[in-house]
């Protein structure tokens, strides 16, 4: 049982001046195995008071991020899931499904974190999932101003992932649930057990062919040999 | 095949319950521990219900209290996913409790992770730390007023091992006896008729077919009849792994599935003490038992009654210790916590637990009768305490050889590991009938009992214990001061032959000395001899020396006091010629640097009875006892000293200068040498267990604060001629500065000696003294020897040839000190 919390788009100090005091007082050190930030914190305090609630962090590049060397993205392995991590506004249309699905398929990620629209979405897609954590601190973007800081805990356990939303709502801490379970994919199986198999009977065919032809020419030659 | 049959029917009424497993000890502890019934006319079948009992509640307690967030509870998903969340911050919720959980996991899995690492490969298994993990996790859950402490998982190894252990005696007695335990009831239930077998347990497969829960009469009946043919052992273990008896499966009081479940009950049984007296959990609270009397710690108590048995048996012992300030509960905590299970192996832990629970744990003492001890009360508590003290007994001479209390601890914390347990276990026993007696006996007569409250306050009120020595709180046996002088006399030997061995580099020393001797009459100044002659020659020394030391102790034992006076005389008289006959043998040898030797060797002459009685004035001064007139005196001479310092040139100054050289040198030798000391403790400081340490500690800091002037003082001389050091002289020097501090030891000792004699023969204090200077002496003494341990690296060459012959002179002339030395050292401890 493994909880990875995933934040983003704090945009400390430009935007907020720092986290709900009800979202530090919920994050305390020894919970959290694995911390996975989306981009955007921007200065390096941020990023050292993520590595205070647990030191396993991982961070990609927001635009406005002062440090310069965060990665574009991450994956990482946690229990029997693949975790991809993006900042998002790389990927255009911002926020869309299908071009996040496709980043998910580059990635060859089961689940993928992307931030930057500041809005919380969580999708189901194509086996795998899609996570927008939103703003943790409920800075304001590009898109919207009314933000609700919210972040996201994931429960990884086995074959199955809880994922939990925490979000600020008039001051009061809401959180919702989303079950997840991976499915070992039959028809990948299939696949590649399909094209062996044709492969073998034209194969199979072919040989067949040929040794008819083969007797055929044989007795051919016989046959002409006794009217010699 | 099977031994001779017994004709006693199954349930034997006539075994007593001791005997009756006796090679399962796991059945045998769980009967004792209050698990299993422990009437003998209990049944296999009682046994099996009562185990199988056990096991579904802990099951269930499993069940309740091992929390997997992910599972929702009762079917009922809780639907405040507000509250059950993993960040939540309610201690009451299912994430709350997972957490606390986990963290009182990761304490426990410290520990286990060291639980006899060496001892057993299958305590340090995966499944079986696992096991532990779990069992140590409930019991924490179940009870959590105490919680988990470290040493409650060394409580629960053993339990395991010992279901383990059992499990192979099963399987090897299944072994033996395979046809019996070979399940045949689903072959034959079908074909009943051709039954045939060839051994003679027919019977037997004929009581499988029958077994079923529905014919109880029959099946017993059976039993007596087909079984007897097998021992009684073999018979017991057959019942009570047999699948087919009562509560089938679950009932099967051996059985590798339900380890667990029963090793939580034994674990349970032993830190609840099972209503008895002993509660092993108690000892880990740090809050007094309810009901207690004293209001301290149940350890604490514990501890205290542990040192109360200790002053009945053996007063001497218990006085030294409390006079060294060795509380009870600094060692009787590990002992008591894991029950012996850090002091032995794990074999010997068994058989003492074996006896610890053959006890029973029930309170022998009514309850309106009042008693001192709550732990003394029970038989069990008793033997636990009795065994303390008999581990105590054991290292009973050791521990009264000790000065400090930190040796001390370092004694009984690292007890030996070859110890013959049985002997401990039997003394245990007889000293456990004492400490129930005593319990007893305090509560009923008034004056033993005040006596006893006497104890407990000097324990506990005067944790020093060294505050109030005079005071006779303890009206110590006559037979006590016999008894030390015994082990004074008992450790003389000892301490002569242990030297040979501990101290064997002193031998050479004295063997180098004695052939460099030799060499100078011979001129033949070869630095290197072999082996074996210099083994002759260490040994027989030693057998000199130690000859002169116990004809000189029995002269002294009869002339004692006017003789005393007249050996430092001679001492000095010796020593002085001695030195001024080497200085005069040199001359010829060094024609070079023999005027300035000579002055040297003459200046050190004197030098050496003037500082010598200078020096004295120190020791003198540190000692309790000064004298007045010799203060007068010496203070003149040593002005005298002083100006011979002065009034002479270069050499004097080169002499300060390796001085202090050598001084310097001597402090960090000191410093092992004293720690060393310390641990050859019991050959040398025998004599001095009656000793407060505070007493002891003055006049050792008084000498080294005199080293510490000595070396300062010469050190000042040369501070403005630093520059030319003459490395050909320095071990010359040096050697006479050791002459210096020789003869100043030993004159200031007699000094002391001959003051200490005036002043009061019989008073103790005195003594007490007189075997510090002694004592103090004798580390001089090792000074010494280190100082020439330190010379002898350096010459080696031929052209230090010459300095070796120095050297050798002043180490003959120390040597001669250092006999004085022991000599008197070993008069004082006499005395």
């Amino acid at each position: 049982m493994v909880l990875v919390l995933a934040l983003g788009d704090l945009h400390i100090p430009h935007r907020a001046p720092d986290l709900p005091a009800k979202f530090k007082s919920m994050l305390v050190p020894g919970k959290i195995q694995h911390t996975i930030c989306t981009g955007n914190l921007c200065i390096k305090e941020v990023h050292d008071y993520l590595k205070s609630l647990c030191p396993d962090l991982h961070v990609t590049r927001g635009e406005y991020d002062e440090e310069s060397h965060y990665p574009e993205t991450e994956t990482l392995t946690i229990g029997q899931f693949k975790v991809g991590l993006c900042h998002g506004h790389q990927i255009i249309p911002w926020g869309d499904l299908d071009s996040l699905a496709m980043l998910q398929r580059q990635l060859d990620v089961d689940i993928l974190v992307t931030g930057h629209t500041h809005q919380f979405k969580a999708y189901k897609h194509e086996g795998g999932v899609v996570v927008n954590p939103g703003s943790a601190t409920g800075a304001y973007s590009s898109i919207t101003y009314d933000v609700n800081p919210s972040f996201v805990l994931m429960d990884i356990d086995g074959l199955r992932v809880v994922v939990y939303v925490y979000e600020l709502i008039d001051g009061e801490v809401k959180v919702d649930k989303i079950d997840f379970k991976k499915t070992t994919t039959p028809h990948a199986l299939t696949k590649i057990l399909s094209p062996n198999n044709s492969s073998e009977s034209e194969y199979f065919g072919h040989t067949f062919g040929v040794l008819c032809f083969l007797i055929i020419a044989v007795e051919w030659c016989l046959a002409s040999e006794q009217q010699s | 095949m099977s031994p001779a049959p017994i004709g006693a029917p199954l349930p034997e009424p006539s075994l007593p319950p001791r005997k009756r497993f006796s090679d399962l000890r796991s059945v045998r502890w769980r009967i004792d521990l209050g698990i299993l019934p422990s009437s003998p006319s209990a049944s296999i079948e009682d046994l099996r219900r009562v185990t199988a009992d056990s096991r579904r509640r802990y099951a269930s307690l499993r069940r309740r209290l091992l929390i997997d967030p992910h599972l929702p509870k009762d079917g009922s998903r809780s639907p405040d996913i507000a509250m059950d969340n993993p960040l939540s911050q309610n201690p009451d919720s299912t994430w709350g409790r997972f957490f606390r959980n986990a963290e009182l996991d990761r304490m426990v899995n410290q520990d286990l992770t060291r639980l006899y690492p060496e001892d057993d490969s299958y305590l340090q298994s995966p499944s079986c730390q696992a096991m532990l993990r779990r069992i140590l996790l409930l019991w924490c859950l179940r009870r959590p007023e105490y919680g988990y402490r470290q040493g409650m998982h060394e409580l629960l190894a053993p339990l395991v091992y010992v279901l383990h252990a059992d499990l192979d005696h099963l399987s090897q007695v299944q072994k033996l006896y395979e046809n019996c335990f070979k399940d045949e009831f689903d072959g034959i239930s079908f074909s009943e008729s051709d039954l045939v077998s060839n051994s003679g347990f027919t019977k037997i497969t004929n009581w499988d077919t029958v077994t079923d829960k529905d014919s109880d009469f029959h099946e017993s009946t059976l039993t007596v009849s087909s079984l007897d043919d097998l021992d009684p052992n073999a018979r017991d273990i057959f019942l009570l792994s047999d699948a087919y008896g009562a509560e089938g499966e679950l009932g099967v009081v051996l059985s590798e599935r339900f380890i667990e479940h029963d090793a939580y009950c034994m674990f349970d049984g032993l830190m609840n003490g099972a209503h008895g007296v002993v509660a092993m959990a108690d000892f880990f609270s740090p809050s007094p038992a309810i009901g207690s009397s004293t209001g301290l710690p149940p350890i604490i108590e514990a501890s205290s009654a542990l040192y109360h048995l200790l002053s009945i048996v053996d007063s001497s012992l218990h006085s030294h210790l409390v006079e060294l300030g060795v509380e009870p509960q600094y060692f009787a905590l590990r002992w008591l916590r894991v029950l012996f299970g850090r002091e032995f192996s794990l074999d010997d832990l068994l058989v003492i637990w074996d006896e610890l629970f053959s006890f029973p744990n029930g309170t022998c003492i009514d309850n309106d009768a009042e008693y001192n001890f709550k732990i003394l009360s029970s038989p069990r508590g008793a033997f636990i305490a009795a065994m303390a003290v008999s581990v105590l007994l054991h290292l009973r001479s050791s521990l009264l050889a000790t000065e400090h209390a930190t040796s001390c601890l370092q004694r009984l914390l690292n007890f030996p590991k070859n110890v013959d347990i049985n002997k401990l276990i039997e003394k245990a026993r007889s000293l456990q009938v004492l400490a129930l007696d005593s319990n007893v006996s305090s509560s009923s007569s008034p004056r033993s009992f005040n006596r006893n409250k006497l104890v407990i306050g000097r324990d506990y009120s005067l944790p020093t214990g060294s505050a109030s020595p005079k005071t006779p709180l303890y009206p110590l046996p006559d037979s006590y001061w016999e008894e030390k002088w015994r082990v004074l006399h008992k450790a003389e030997p000892l301490l002569k032959g242990n030297n040979d061995h501990t101290v064997s580099g002193r031998t050479i020393k004295k063997a180098l000395v004695q052939r460099f001797g030799l060499s100078r009459t011979e001129s033949d100044p070869s630095p290197t001899k072999p082996g074996s002659e210099k083994k002759v020659s260490r040994s027989s020394v030693r057998r000199r020396l130690l000859d002169d030391l116990s004809r000189d102790m029995n002269l002294e034992a009869d002339h004692g006091k006017s003789e005393c006076e007249e050996v430092p005389g001679i001492a000095n008289n010796k020593e002085s010629v001695s030195v001024e006959e080497d200085a005069a043998q040199d001359f010829p040898e060094e024609p070079a640097d023999k005027n300035t030797i000579g002055r040297t060797s003459d200046c050190m002459a004197e030098e050496a009875c003037l500082s010598g009685e200078n020096s004295s004035v120190f020791s003198t001064a540190t000692s309790p006892h000064s004298m007045g007139n010799d203060h007068d005196n010496d203070s003149e001479k040593s002005s005298v000293t002083s100006n011979s310092f002065v009034g002479d040139n270069d050499e004097e100054m080169i002499h300060g200068e390796e001085c202090c050289n050598h001084c310097d040198d001597n402090q960090p030798v000191q410093d092992p040498e004293t720690t060393s000391s310390t641990t050859i403790k019991p050959e040398t400081d025998v004599s001095l267990k009656q000793v407060a340490v505070s007493r002891e500690q003055r006049p050792l800091s008084g000498k080294f604060q005199w080293f510490w002037k000595f070396g300062r003082g010469s050190g000042e001389g040369n501070v403005e001629k630093g520059g030319h050091e003459d490395l050909q002289r320095s071990p010359a020097a040096g050697n006479v500065n050791k002459d210096v501090l020789g003869s100043s030891a030993s004159d200031g000792c007699c000094n002391s000696c001959g003051v200490g004699k005036k002043k009061d023969l019989g008073e103790k204090k005195v003594m007490g003294t007189l075997k510090n200077l002694g004592q103090s002496m004798l580390e001089n003494i090792q000074v010494i020897e280190a100082v020439f341990q330190q010379d002898r690296g350096q010459p080696g060459s031929q052209e230090n040839l010459t300095n070796n012959i120095l050297g050798g002179k002043g180490q003959v002339t120390a040597m001669t000190a250092l006999k004085e030395l022991r000599k008197i050292s070993n008069i004082l401890c006499e005395m």
